[in-house]
């Protein structure tokens, strides 16, 4: 069980990192390994964060943002992921934080198209004083938007981390260890399926290949001396 | 005369927050070239104030990292008296070099890069003090790129494009992909390692076997599934099998 005052510092730190993806600063709060490591620590379980960190970093992968794309949102989705794993030890606390993280995220890519279509509207309604050049219109525009993204973020995160509540107390309590573990081990194949698609898909079929190989090779090899 | 760079490149860490389908984060580059335009203002009157920063609102896309090289070459161009459908023009030039090279430069080489290394150190041993190194590491590589591209535009003015062809870049544009393959391949089998490695060991094998059947669909159905939709079905999928069996 979470206390109320863990879940206010998850819910600052969840949106705080749903900010951090388009509406700024952007230094990467927002990607899960980060998002996922602080969560653990503020809730005194820095080995789930950083478990979930990874896990969602490996769905990260599979992400390309550039211009209008749509994708899902993975940083107040990790964090909220966290808080239902919490205390839920090995591939259980897995299972669940991929369930509520993976929900999560695909509605945080959805609520980020609702903002943009509501700045749209706000733009479109102040056209004739943008042409004139009117310096406050720019700037209420701009901190309205700014406003928008910090009502989506947090709306995200409070979903996830109800949904985490949910999942605790529905799933965590009914079903077998084993089919737990069976949910953490498709959950990490699908993740590392996501890493491996991204990757092909950013290195292409040139010469990097080459670059790649060696470093799985490299990677297989540390692991395996670890 | 060369106006304070400060406030424009503080601004600049949020020219995506005002995001929308008609001027892109044309709001957000208006916004952060408005306090370049003040000093125009101050010497030749408000109406050439409010015509730059009217030109400055209209639309435009870029990377977020490289919009300071448009916002410092425009307000350039507005001090050097150059004609507004130069100006126009030459934001219109821009978007298509900046959007592509930032993509390539950082969404594609640095970010993955970095991240890459960060999951393989937090997997082998480094633990939180690998995320740490990401944020310092990567944000080192971040501000100095805004940095370095508000201050050539508003070096080069109407001659940037001079700019995007400076050897470094272009050498670090070229260093970047496969520096990104290596750390890539180093996060794969370190990050799969990390997942299958809390299972019990018969469930790794349907960790192998959602990882072949998941890049398969991934690669044929790329249109229609991303990773998330993938491993929500999986994930899903796998409790109900699994409160069948157990």
């Amino acid at each position: 069980m979470i206390g109320a005052a863990d879940l206010a510092v998850l819910f600052v730190w969840g949106t705080a990192v749903g900010v951090d993806l388009v509406t700024g600063p952007q230094v990467m709060i927002a990607r899960p390994l980060v998002a996922g490591a602080v969560a653990g620590w503020l809730l005194g379980d820095p080995g789930t964060g950083l478990l979930l960190g990874v896990l969602f970093e490996l769905f990260q992968y599979d992400v390309l943002p550039v211009g209008a794309s749509r994708y899902p949102e993975y940083g107040p989705a990790t964090v909220a992921a966290v808080a239902a794993a919490h205390g839920v030890s090995g591939p259980a606390g897995l299972a669940l934080g991929a369930l509520v993280g993976l929900a999560t995220g695909v509605a945080g890519g959805a609520s980020l198209g609702i903002v943009r279509r509501l700045n749209t509207a706000a733009v479109r309604a102040a056209a004739p004083r943008l042409e004139s050049g009117d310096p406050r219109t720019l700037a209420r525009l701009h901190a309205a938007g700014v406003a928008r993204d910090g009502a989506r973020a947090a709306a995200v995160t409070a979903l996830g981390l109800g949904l985490a509540a949910l999942a605790r107390t529905l799933v965590a309590g009914t079903l077998a260890p084993s089919a737990l573990a069976l949910a953490a081990a498709a959950a990490g194949g699908a993740a590392l399926a996501a890493a491996m698609n991204g990757t092909l898909r950013l290195v292409g079929r040139g010469p990097d290949v080459r670059w790649l190989a060696a470093g799985v090779v490299a990677g297989t090899l540390l692991v395996w001396l670890r | 005369m060369t106006p304070p760079l400060g406030a424009t490149f503080l601004r600049l860490f949020g020219v995506q927050a005002s995001w929308n389908y008609d001027r892109m984060i044309g709001i957000g580059v208006g916004l952060a070239e408005e306090p370049l335009l003040r000093e125009l203002g101050r010497a030749e009157g408000d109406a050439v104030y409010r015509a730059a920063v009217g030109r400055g609102a209209g639309f435009f896309n870029s990377h977020p990292y490289l919009a300071g090289l448009a916002v410092g070459a425009t307000a350039r161009a507005e001090y050097d008296h150059v004609p507004p459908e130069q100006i126009e023009r030459l934001r219109a030039a821009l978007c298509g070099p900046l959007g592509s090279l930032g993509d390539r430069l950082v969404w594609a080489g640095w970010l993955p890069f970095v991240s890459g290394l960060a999951v393989a150190a937090a997997v082998l041993g480094a633990g939180p003090a690998a995320v740490v190194g990401f944020l310092v590491v990567y944000n080192a590589g971040h501000v100095g790129l805004r940095w370095w591209a508000l201050r050539a535009g508003w070096d080069h003015g109407m001659r940037v494009a001079a700019a995007l062809h400076a050897p470094a870049l272009q050498r670090a544009a070229r260093l970047t992909a496969p520096a990104m393959a290596f750390a890539a391949g180093l996060a794969l089998p370190a990050g799969g390692a990390a997942l299958s490695g809390v299972e019990p060991v018969w469930a790794r094998a349907v960790f192998i076997g959602v990882t072949v059947a998941g890049l398969g669909v991934l690669s044929w159905l790329r249109t229609m599934v991303d990773g998330a939709r993938l491993g929500l079905a999986a994930t899903a999928l796998a409790l109900v099998v699994g409160g069948l069996l157990w």
